[in-house]
């Protein structure tokens, strides 16, 4: 599904990520491991084409990642970030922008699923009248996991979308990822708990190597 | 009753009103006397210069000298206005230039074409005069609408590439941007339209009065030039932003961030400058 082919990522003059070949696999749930700045999220920026590798190629359900074919690439996966950038103002309003993109208009946004994954993921069923800087830290990384679900793409590319959370909503956030077998998803993460799911292959990317 | 002209010998006393400032500045510690003098002596010149130029200009009447110049007045403009986008001049110089040209020459002929009209439209009282004008009003709002749009982007690249993960086309992703920084370009304009006449005449309205017009006459230039600068100014950030977007931007949809002048290879110029600057101190 997804296939990196001998990386080479410089940032800044610094090499970050050297000869790298990792693929994954559809159905599969890859936990990347390593220290910060060793270029884990810059594999979801080569994925997305927010940058190009200096040297290597990268795969999309078996096609390369390149300019023509990238839009469509996006429209496939499901991208959190870190930082949560849903920009501020009504989440009414976010969420309409999000579906009247022309990529997501057919995929009918419904009510009823959003209120049945806001109490899933235990946010206050009014949450939609509230406005995003209201919100805190998990709260916001909840409503862009319900986002990224509501997007009905298969591929997740997940960025420390555990961090701000408590231990209860960790476990059900990794499960609900980790157990559903339609789900590919590709996982930057410190946290311990996603390593609970037998599911889950670890990938260090300082060693480049499986870890399990 | 015509203009009463100015004798040097009065000029000369109008600068005598420049020793209150200098005052203040002194009393208060403004720190402003330099940049002041500094101001006033180089507005002079210019404008003494320029005196001069359109003398000549306006006797000879010539329609091509007439459109050179206002093409040099439209070089200069544009070069202001990239300037200030903080963007580089090479990149963008050729685009926003036709974008400018196209906005004033399109709304310079419709008023001396149609809404005057006049003989020669290629007359220096008009185009260069009227055309000024517009250059001069539209150039602000072109400023803030151009360095606002880049900059945001920038600034919000998080968002924006989150909203490219989302599935948006180029075009969705800038369009927030795009609308926010066309509505900052025209404020200043709309703002200055809504209160003309109850705050103060404005500088075309006076010209014309003091030139011996009546009031009639002189509100409806006014009018008219306001109507075309708001015009103008919409019309070259627009035409500006989307012909810039395809140099600016990459294929993926990025925008790139060597585009901008403070960018070093490897990361924000200022910013590592500042690093030093802090690890330095800290040593």
């Amino acid at each position: 599904m997804i296939k990196f082919e001998n990386i080479h990522i410089n940032y800044g003059g610094v090499k970050v990520i050297e000869n790298l070949s990792l693929e994954i696999g559809r159905g599969e749930k890859v936990v990347i491991f390593g220290k910060s700045g060793s270029g884990k999220s810059s594999l979801f920026s080569l994925l997305l084409g927010f940058t190009t590798p200096e040297k290597g190629k990268v795969f999309f359900d078996g096609k390369p990642v390149d300019e023509k074919n990238v839009w469509n690439v996006r429209e496939n996966i499901a991208y959190i970030d870190q930082s949560v950038s849903l920009g501020s103002g009504k989440i009414k309003e976010s969420l309409a922008s999000v579906f009247a993109l022309k990529a997501n208009a057919g995929l009918g946004f419904s009510e009823k699923r959003l209120n049945d994954l806001t109490n899933f993921f235990d946010l206050p069923p009014d949450v939609n009248d509230k406005n995003i800087e209201d919100l805190s830290g998990g709260e916001k990384q909840r409503l862009a996991i319900i986002i990224a679900i509501l997007l009905k793409r298969n591929v997740f590319l997940l960025d420390e979308i555990t961090s701000a959370l408590d231990e209860a909503l960790k476990k059900k956030v990794a499960d609900y990822f980790a157990n559903n077998n339609e789900y590919t998803c590709l996982i930057n993460s410190h946290d311990p708990v996603w390593l609970e799911n037998p599911t889950i292959k670890i990938f260090n990317l300082d060693e480049k190597k499986w870890l399990q | 009753m015509a203009t009463i002209d100015i004798s040097i010998f009065s000029l000369a006393l109008t600068f005598i009103l420049l020793a209150l400032p200098a005052a203040l500045s002194l009393i208060f510690g403004f720190n402003l006397i330099k940049s002041l003098f500094y101001s006033v002596a180089r507005m002079s010149v210019q404008l003494i210069l320029i005196g001069f130029f359109l003398k000549y200009l306006f006797e000879w009447n010539n329609a091509i000298i007439n459109l050179l110049w206002l093409t040099v007045m439209i070089l200069t403009a544009v070069y202001s206005a990239v300037k200030s986008s903080e963007i580089k001049t090479g990149k963008i110089f050729a685009p926003v230039f036709i974008s400018f040209s196209f906005a004033t020459f399109i709304v310079i002929f419709y008023l001396n074409i149609v809404v005057i009209p006049i003989e020669n439209v290629f007359d220096a009282r008009y185009l260069i005069v009227l055309g000024g004008m517009l250059l001069g009003n539209s150039l602000r709002g072109n400023i803030v609408g151009i360095s606002a749009f880049y900059k945001n982007i920038r600034k919000e690249s998080k968002e924006y590439l989150y909203k490219l993960s989302l599935g948006a086309t180029l075009y969705e992703a800038l369009l927030p941007y795009f609308r926010d920084s066309v509505r900052l370009a025209l404020q200043p304009t709309l703002a200055a339209m809504a209160t003309m006449g109850i705050v103060a005449l404005p500088g075309m309205m006076t010209g014309v009065l003091l030139g011996g017009a009546s009031p009639e006459t002189a509100i409806k230039y006014q009018i008219v030039i306001m109507i075309a600068i708001v015009t103008s100014t919409i019309l070259s950030v627009v035409l500006t932003i989307l012909t810039t977007i395809r140099i600016c931007f990459d294929k993926f949809g990025v925008l790139q961030p060597d585009v901008f002048i403070d960018y070093k290879n490897g990361g924000n110029k200022k910013r590592i400058k500042r690093n030093k600057k802090l690890i330095s101190k800290t040593e």
